[in-house]
């Protein structure tokens, strides 16, 4: 797999992390580790975006970022999945597995140019 | 008056995004310096407007207008791929992204 795909998904990772951290952190020390969150999430998805399309790499950091938040939400916080979410998040990984195709075309197309 | 600060909030999460297309073309610290302000005014915005909108509708929105706006302009300003392949993908995503928030 490509390294700049590779820092979107943990660039989405890290987002998840400040989700959860804006959200239920606590104290002094929660709130930088929210805030360190911020700023590698950010440092990896602008990062990846300098050799694939911003558009691109800023709809998959979302996505993921929703599908992390909504898995968390129900791992570790007791929040049902329903069926409408399972389906949300099938289409919408369909459509990074989708874009991240299509877009691989697109780099290479862009090395020649 | 919160409605009207969620769609600020959106506009200054596109200009975010249209930001780090001008960081990569110019490389420049102005460039950082509007990123992380347009950043920044667009949580400030939204954290307003979750004072007193639901949090699944107004992350839905602000999404909708700053992820797909941020797209469109870098299909037009900084030529990124129009394919339509590439289109579907990305409305499939931000479409999937607003239906989870909203059912959240």
């Amino acid at each position: 797999m490509d390294k700049n795909w590779v820092k979107v998904l943990v660039a989405a990772l890290f987002e998840v992390l400040w989700v959860i951290g804006l959200k239920h952190a606590d104290g002094f020390w929660e709130w930088i580790g929210t805030i360190i969150a911020i700023y590698i999430s950010f440092y990896l998805m602008i990062m990846a975006s300098k050799q694939l399309p911003v558009g691109t790499v800023y709809a998959v950091f979302v996505g993921l970022g929703t599908v992390g938040t909504v898995f968390a939400d129900f791992a570790f916080f007791g929040v049902p999945l329903q069926l409408a979410k399972v389906v949300l998040i099938v289409i919408l990984l369909a459509g990074v597995i989708g874009l991240k195709l299509v877009t691989e075309d697109n780099v290479k197309e862009g090395v020649e140019s | 008056m919160a409605w009207v600060a969620l769609v600020v909030a959106g506009i200054f999460e596109m200009l975010g995004v249209t930001m780090i297309n001008k960081l990569h073309k110019d490389r420049n610290l102005q460039a950082l310096i509007l990123l992380i302000i347009s950043f920044a005014a667009s949580f400030g915005f939204l954290a307003y407007a979750m004072g007193s909108l639901p949090m699944g509708v107004s992350y839905a929105i602000w999404t909708g207008i700053g992820a797909s706006g941020g797209a469109i302009i870098g299909m037009i300003l900084y030529g990124e791929s129009k394919d339509w392949k590439r289109i579907v993908f990305i409305t499939m995503i931000l479409g999937a992204v607003i239906g989870l928030k909203l059912v959240s």
